[in-house]
């Protein structure tokens, strides 16, 4: 499955690299995330839970960054298995300063999925995967107001709540809505697959900063 | 004289204990203290394995034990073959790679079996999969049929030069000649998809191993009980008779279910001994979707070359076959293709060459049609694009073409899937294509319907195409026939029934030649505990094998009940006759003896016996013919495009089929039914469909596209033809695939003349409604 958009962040690239720094932000727009490592420099260990329609389990996997430029880009790869399959990838992000102050992210990657992940219902992947990263950008979107508010008025409290897992799955279900007529019990069987593919690209950009 | 009940239309004996719920299928076998087992499968299509972790597996509650190849020992073993090699065909290469029954080394496709779990319960058995940790190097995956055999792709079995699994040419006459003399070549490349049997009923097996009595009970869905209960005797130490193989009844077979030698069948009867204890597996939708064998699937790069006139001068055929990751059946499915490719015309020069390749794949062996669909598929696609251009008819170019009445017994000079020279031993395919050309009124659609439905916006097409069915080939079938106590009828084989109707149409064979009811006739299949010998369920040959065999052993049974009252009667036997379940003496009615009476008077328990007697009214009999009996037929089809969805509706269906004598003409028509379902569902709804990694995406039947009954005409029409085969005395051949062969041919023929778009021409055996749109947009704009 190939990945690829671009998404404006509305504020500086450094504020916007930084903000990745934040584990809690992550997991906000990441349901399902158990844990994150880094295993070695620029290698990074994950385990995640996995409970949506006919698809559950734990999932667990490694990823590599390469060609880390801070703040402008960096590549990962990387893959993790688990009881519902397999995942396997490579991406390359870019950051770009907008001269009205935005931040440009341009994303593309290629992700092979197996097992019963890729066995239910590969057909409806691409369309449920951009909703899905629509959906965590948006809650990313939100994080960043929080912390340049924060930072503006120079308290240390960011006024952010992350969405619970299930809040998130119902973003994804109207953004699906807007952009066509599924019906809701299927988008929410194919949920799964592009959780993964944003969890593993938000977590990758999330870590590079950390390390 | 009684009612004969050959070529009747009676109901079935089957069928009230069906409909009532009283029919045991495998999953209804419950034994006390029975485990279960669940099977981890490989979620990756071609994988170096380096290390199966089952530790956590073993440790959860409720789990009994774990087994991966490793745990296996000697007792792992690939294959054998289930299909010998076709050494019989001269310069054929075969690379056998039989299945692996668990991957032990390496991973060849997704859904591989890696590791078996057996716990008390299904539950435990599912939940323990998940602790199964598998590691392995992933290795890149090689699907396409033509870059698998190219230089650089990687290796399916490392020990092969290449991914070759197999090439067998054929040539009969001179291909190079045929161009010299011809007026026009047309090639085409064209591709056949590939499906799934799917039948309503998963596989499954369950196993009981009494070491008091060193007896073996295995139930098992399989088409082919005999030969696997040969294997599975031979592999654990044990004779035949130490092992019974019954087939409980069967939601349907379409082919897949003639697999033997993989996990069901080779670990779990082990797994039953080592444990001693009942165990039960059965096949999920998924694992069947995944792991159970599939069909079709090839590409071709076909010519013709013909006269202006429209006289076929010769036939090229160069196809690749996809074997998938093994080829444990050997290459019937593509030598079927070769068998049936120009079969129904007069082709003097014919080359034809299978390209069979391993692919990180399901393996391919037969589902209903099993090759047979695909060489059509070509042979009336060429037509097609030869008529077009030429400027002719499509029906005209085809009755130019088709071989005659006295063409037969017709030598084709192609060896067949049974390892003997193709022979077609009889028909009448004019007849065929006239009774279809008129039922479904050619001509009339064209100058009349046609047009004024294109008047009206609408979009009608009319298909017409031809199609043989080799079917009954040996090497044998078998069965025993005994008339009992109650002078009811006892018939008894080996062969597999998943709904053909045999407990009826063999029944009515014994009946026949008994003088008795129908009803009165008890038919035992697939039970190696009752008869002993047999092949299995395959090529559409159950009603001509065991139908013969049946026919055969039931005379003999009748000469030793007349011999027997001929003495006890102290009549003559040409003055005796059989009917309603007695022997009487023809003109004295009332002097006569029960056939019950005779059974229990041909077993004398006391004084002396003849030399070479043979107690009780019983018989055997085995039938192998010298090679299979070919049955034809004439599809056409009008169908309506709807130009706004892509959607389809088929008008209009008229059949014409011949399978020789029809022994019951309502499960022919049934068999029809079910084929041409079958075949519809080929052409515009079925599609197994691998990713770019090898990853099946229609393993559910939310992807996997079936036809409904709301999908098909409203009516088959069926013209029977028939055209007795001279090898059997019963004059029968098979039919269980015909329906299955030309409707994707046939379809792809009448969405051209729907849309009537000038260079369109489908060159896919499988279309969808986008597609067709796709097409429909381009005729609005014409």
């Amino acid at each position: 499955m190939k990945i690829e958009g671009t998404h404006v962040f509305n504020g500086p690239r450094e504020d916007v690299w930084e903000m990745f720094y934040d584990p809690n932000v992550l997991a906000s727009a990441l349901p399902g995330a158990q844990k994150m490592e880094m295993v070695n420099e620029d290698e990074f260990k994950f385990d995640m839970n996995v409970r949506v329609g006919p698809v559950s389990g734990a999932f667990s996997g490694e990823l590599q960054l390469e060609n880390v430029v801070k703040p402008d880009s960096l590549t990962l790869k990387g893959g993790g298995k688990g009881a519902p399959g397999f995942l396997n990838g490579v991406g390359n992000i870019k950051f770009k300063e907008q001269e009205d102050g935005t931040t440009l992210m341009e994303y593309e990657g290629e992700v092979n999925i197996g097992g019963a992940l890729a066995s239910v219902g590969q057909r409806m992947i691409d369309s449920v995967a951009k909703s899905m990263i629509r959906t965590g950008f948006e809650t990313l979107d939100k994080a960043l107001v929080a912390r340049l508010a924060a930072k503006e008025s120079g308290s240390e409290v960011v006024d952010f709540k992350a969405p619970t897992e299930a809040q998130f799955a119902k973003e994804v279900a109207k953004d699906m809505v807007k952009m066509d007529n599924l019906s809701a019990e299927t988008k929410l069987i194919f949920y799964i697959v592009p959780v993964i593919a944003v969890i593993i690209l938000l977590a990758v950009i999330l870590n590079s900063c950390g390390a | 004289m009684a009612e004969k009940y050959v070529g009747k239309s009676i109901k079935r004996n089957e069928d009230r204990r069906l409909l009532t719920g009283n029919s045991t299928f495998i999953d209804d076998i419950n034994l006390p203290g029975m485990l279960h087992v669940a099977i981890k499968r490989s979620d990756f299509a071609h994988a170096k394995i380096n290390k199966i972790d089952v530790e956590k597996a073993k440790a959860l509650p409720g789990v009994v034990a774990v087994y991966t190849a490793e745990d296996l020992g000697d007792y792992w073993r690939p294959g054998p073959l289930q299909v010998p090699p076709p050494s019989v065909i001269k310069g054929a290469i075969f690379n056998a790679r039989p299945l692996e029954c668990i991957a032990k080394h390496k991973i060849r496709f997704s859904g591989e079996p890696v590791a078996v779990v057996v716990a008390e319960n299904r539950y435990i058995a599912e939940d323990a999969l998940d602790l199964i940790d598998l590691d392995v190097e992933i290795l890149p995956y090689v699907g396409d049929l033509e870059k698998t055999v190219a230089p650089d792709a990687p290796l399916i079995h490392e020990d092969l030069e290449s991914n070759l699994a197999a090439d067998v040419v054929q040539e009969v006459g001179s291909w190079e000649k045929a161009v010299a003399e011809a007026d026009v070549v047309v090639k085409k490349r064209l591709l056949v998809n590939r499906v799934a049997g799917a039948a309503l009923e998963n596989r499954g097996i369950v196993v009981n191993w009494d070491s008091n009595l060193s007896l073996l009970t295995v139930w098992a869905t399989t088409q082919g009980p005999i030969p696997m209960r040969n294997s599975i005797a031979k592999y654990l130490g044990l004779l035949e008779n130490q092992v019974r193989l019954i087939n409980p009844a069967i939601g349907g077979g379409f082919g897949p279910k003639i697999m033997s030698s993989q996990i069901d069948d080779v670990v779990i009867p082990w797994i039953a001994m080592k444990l001693k204890r009942p165990v039960k597996w059965i096949e999920d939708r998924r694992e069947n979707f995944l792991a159970t064998t599939s069909e079709r699937d090839q590409l071709h790069y076909a010519e013709i070359a013909l006269k202006k006139d429209g006289t076929i001068l010769g036939v090229k055929d160069i196809f690749y076959h996809n074997t998938g990751a093994y080829n444990p059946y050997g290459m019937t499915v593509p030598l079927n293709t070769q068998a049936h490719t120009v079969s129904n015309y007069r082709v003097p020069n014919f080359l034809t060459e299978i390209k069979m390749v391993f692919t990180n794949q399901m393996v391919v062996t037969p589902v209903r049609g099993a090759g047979r669909p695909q060489g059509v598929f070509v042979m009336e696609r060429l037509l097609d694009a030869a008529a077009d251009e030429l400027g002719m008819d499509k029906a005209e170019i085809r009755r130019i073409n088709l071989l005659q009445p006295e063409d037969f017994p017709l030598r084709t000079g192609i060896i067949g899937q049974d390892f003997v020279e193709g022979v077609l031993d009889s028909g009448n395919y004019p007849y065929a294509l006239e009774q279809t050309y008129e039922k479904i009124e050619y001509e009339k659609f064209k100058k009349e319907i046609q047009p004024k439905a294109r008047a009206e916006g609408k979009y009608k097409g009319i298909g017409i195409t031809m199609f043989t069915e080799g079917t009954a080939v040996g090497p044998y079938e078998g069965c025993k026939v005994l008339v009992g106590v109650t002078g009811k009828v006892s018939v008894v084989t080996a062969y597999s029934n998943q709904g053909q109707g045999h407990y009826t149409t063999f029944a009515q064979i014994a009946a026949d030649n008994l003088g008795v009811k129908v009803t009165d006739v008890d038919v035992v299949t697939g039970d190696s505990g009752q008869w002993s010998w047999g092949v299995g369920a395959f090529a559409s040959r159950g009603i001509t094998l065991v139908g013969t065999a049946i026919h055969n052993a039931s005379l003999k049974v009748r000469e030793k009940a007349l011999n027997l009252a001929s003495k006890l009667l102290e009549t003559p036997v040409d003055e005796l006759e059989m009917e309603d379940g007695v022997v009487r003496v023809a003109d004295m009615p009332e002097k006569f003896i029960s056939l019950g009476d005779l059974a229990m008077r041909s077993n004398p328990t006391r004084g002396t016996v003849e030399p070479g007697m043979e107690p009780g009214l019983e018989a055997a009999s085995y039938y192998g013919p010298p090679h299979g009996a070919t049955g034809f037929g004439c599809l056409a089809m009008i169908v309506d495009v709807d130009p706004e969805t892509g959607k389809i509706k088929i008008d209009r269906l008229v059949v014409t089929d011949d399978c020789g004598q029809p022994v019951n003409p309502m499960v022919v028509d049934g068999q029809l039914h079910g084929g041409l379902q079958m075949g519809i569902g080929e052409a515009f709804y079925e599609n197994l469909v691998y990713d770019d990694y090898g990853q099946l995406v229609t393993a559910s039947f939310m992807d996997y596209l079936f036809p409904q009954a709301t999908d098909m005409p409203d009516k088959f029409e069926i013209i029977h033809s028939q055209t007795k085969s001279p090898l059997n005395p019963l004059g029968i051949k098979g039919v269980g695939e015909a329906g299955a062969i030309a409707p994707p041919a046939c379809m792809m023929q009448a969405f051209e003349d729907a849309l009537g778009l000038k260079d369109m021409f489908i060159t896919e055996s499988s279309i969808n409604p986008s597609k067709l749109y796709h097409y429909v947009q381009k005729a609005k704009s014409a």
